[in-house]
């Protein structure tokens, strides 16, 4: 019995201390929870039972003032805002441009920043280290400032047409089309891209490379069947984070995008603000949430894979 | 620059590399036969990986020739060479199962699917890793990854195998199991193999010839027991195996003044009870077990030694007798006599 005693107390000491541990844990961690829960949590979901029409509690003050408020007609709610929007003539033209821009730009994004990353990673030296910084820079300029600067360079009277017509050559005019938009996320977006494909691209070791090129395999095959596959994960996080930034930008289309089909971003600011319907403005942003849930979805996806293959789960 | 070697095997002929400045590897000659497995000995920073590296492609020498059973291959890429290297690290694809690692050489051939198939499944089969065909890299052990990746040199059937520090990375128990394999594998195969490590007792066990790299040079290349017995310089001489180190000259059994330097090797030094020719008085100072054998440190009126006794072990403090069996003499660091 005395030789045991000393055991069950340190037993008992070590257990109280990885409790209080845990205590510590879980109270270091409530702050930030309770900020995303109150202000994140609260308001998507007060906004979403606004959709379906419940326009009392917290939605009453704007339901008086919105117009065209569908108020619940069954015990769940109504989908009379949703009906709304799906039968708007604007609607489906503002989505397909919504997810056109977000692809478009979404590939070139990606394709850049692979081309770039992969140029650093195989072949190196000073051009990629000076291209991959020069990409960077976009990183620095606030989107406001990008935006004008791209508004100047194409617009009717701006640089590019200017230029051209020096040479007798009839540039389109690029601003209030979907292509300046295109342009504008593409200018945004890239830095963040580069860091992250550049950086798991950079992670694939040395070795794993030259085995590939001892094994008799060429430039593209390696980077087809292990620099690619091996950096994966980052690529898909950058396209995801890349697709989702894009999908709910407002200041680029709002400046450079036509006024008609328009990004749903920008047509949600204008059905909350300058059409005064509230409850369709929520709508869309609901539609895009769930756009955007299932660019989440391929973010897990690439997370679980990775944590499968380096044997964390 | 000499003269190019034709024959059957590896040769190189006057490497030299040069990297940020520094001679890496100065006008190094070795010629490997057909068969033959030589390992490349030495410190860290010597220069035999830059030089395996040569060999398979992944440094072009900035002078010198690599020839491969007469072709030279010298500027040829290592997607080129007929040879297969096995990384330190094993270097497996972790997102490929252990049958798509192996058979990647064989696609990249784009050979036929039945064909890939037999080869990688002969490959797993010799070395007994058919049952984790379908495992992942990180799912196996680490002797089994790299087992795979001997396999996947293997399957290549490469006129030459390079091996970098292959078994750095395991405990010591399995380095034994797998340096066995690997030399079992390469006697049955008559594969020529060169191996890069630092670990002298891997190099003494395996090899047919071992190069003893220093400063980028090769200080001696024999054979195991010749290295041993009569290493031809005073560096490897004290890289290879334990030395008494003494400065002066050898004489009837004697340590006499001089300015030479005598090597002793531990187990050349014999204690005894009795004098017989050639021994004399000696004091058991000290005694350090050391497994199987014991480190026996003896003081003699003209000289210190370490030897190392494994059956009748004297206590500290005994008196009797040393015998000095063998004496290497070096004069500026080369072999001028064996006593």
């Amino acid at each position: 019995m005395t030789t045991v005693k000393p055991v069950v107390v340190a037993e008992s000491l070590e257990a109280r201390k990885a409790s209080r541990l845990s205590v510590l844990g879980f109270f270091m961690a409530l702050p930030p929870m309770l900020l995303v829960i109150c202000f994140v949590g609260a308001p998507i979901l007060i906004a979403f039972t606004f959709s379906l029409g419940w326009t009392t509690g917290p939605n009453r003050v704007v339901s008086i003032i919105g117009q065209e408020i569908h108020k619940k007609d069954q015990w769940w709610g109504t989908f009379g805002a949703y009906k709304d929007v799906f039968h708007d003539s604007r609607f489906p033209g503002d989505l397909r441009t919504t997810l056109l821009v977000t692809l478009i730009s979404t590939t070139l994004v990606l394709t850049m920043a692979l081309g770039i990353g992969i140029y650093q990673r195989m072949i190196g030296g000073r051009i990629a280290s000076i291209m991959t910084i020069l990409t960077l820079v976009p990183l620095f300029v606030p989107v406001v400032i990008a935006s004008w600067a791209i508004h100047t360079f194409y617009a009717g009277d701006g640089f590019m047409r200017t230029l051209m017509s020096h040479f007798g050559i009839d540039f389109p005019t690029l601003t209030s089309t979907s292509t300046a938009i295109a342009i504008g996320t593409i200018w945004t977006s890239l830095p963040f891209a580069i860091l992250m494909v550049t950086s798991g691209l950079q992670s694939v070791p040395d070795a794993l490379i030259e085995t590939a090129q001892d094994a008799g395999a060429g430039f593209f095959r390696i980077i087809r069947t292990v620099l690619i596959p091996l950096a994966l994960t980052p690529i898909v996080i950058a396209g995801t984070f890349t697709a989702i930034g894009i999908m709910g930008s407002f200041t680029i289309p709002l400046f450079l995008g036509p006024n008609q089909p328009t990004m749903l971003g920008v047509e949600i600011s204008n059905f909350f603000g300058s059409y005064n319907r509230p409850q369709q403005s929520i709508v869309m942003a609901f539609i895009v949430f769930a756009a955007a849930s299932g660019i989440a979805f391929i973010y897990i996806w690439a997370n679980v894979r990775s944590a499968k293959q380096s044997g964390r789960i | 620059m000499a003269e190019v070697v034709q024959q059957d095997g590896l040769v190189l002929n006057g490497l030299t590399k040069i990297l940020g400045g520094r001679v890496i590897i100065d006008d190094l000659h070795l010629v490997v036969n057909k068969g033959e497995m030589v390992s490349l000995l030495g410190p860290s920073g010597c220069g035999k990986t830059t030089t395996l590296r040569m060999i398979a492609g992944f440094l072009i020498p900035d002078k010198g020739d690599i020839l491969l059973d007469g072709k030279d291959v010298t500027t040829l890429g290592p997607e080129k060479r007929p040879s297969a290297m096995v990384f330190q690290n094993y270097a497996l694809w972790p997102h490929m199962t252990v049958f798509n690692n192996v058979a990647y050489p064989l696609k990249v051939r784009k050979m036929q699917k039945p064909e890939i198939e037999k080869r990688v499944h002969d490959a797993l089969g010799l070395v007994n890793l058919m049952h984790h065909k379908d495992s992942r890299p990180g799912q196996i052990s680490g002797g089994e990854q790299q087992r795979v990746a001997l396999a996947r040199a293997l399957v290549q059937e490469p006129d030459i195998l390079l091996l970098d520090e292959p078994l750095s990375n395991l405990d010591a128990k399995l380095r034994v199991k797998v340096r066995e394999d690997i030399r079992e594998l390469q006697r049955r195969l008559g594969i020529t193999t060169v191996i890069v490590t630092h670990d002298q007792d891997e190099a003494l066990s395996i090899s047919d010839r071992i190069a003893v790299m220093n400063n980028g040079k090769i200080e001696q290349f024999s054979t195991p027991q010749e290295l041993y017995d009569r290493p031809e310089t005073e560096y490897v001489a004290n890289f290879i195996g334990s030395l008494n180190h003494v400065t002066g000259g050898y004489a009837d059994g004697q340590i006499v003044p001089g300015s030479d330097v005598v090597g002793i090797r531990p187990e050349d030094v014999h204690f005894s009870n009795e004098q017989v020719s050639g021994s004399f008085p000696a004091t058991v100072e000290l005694v350090v077990p050391r497994g199987h054998f014991c480190e026996v440190y003896l003081k003699r009126a003209d000289v210190e030694l370490r030897a190392f006794i494994s059956a009748n072990v004297p206590t500290a403090g005994k008196q009797g007798f040393a015998r000095i069996g063998k004496a290497l003499v070096y004069h500026d660091g080369k072999l001028i006599r064996v006593a």
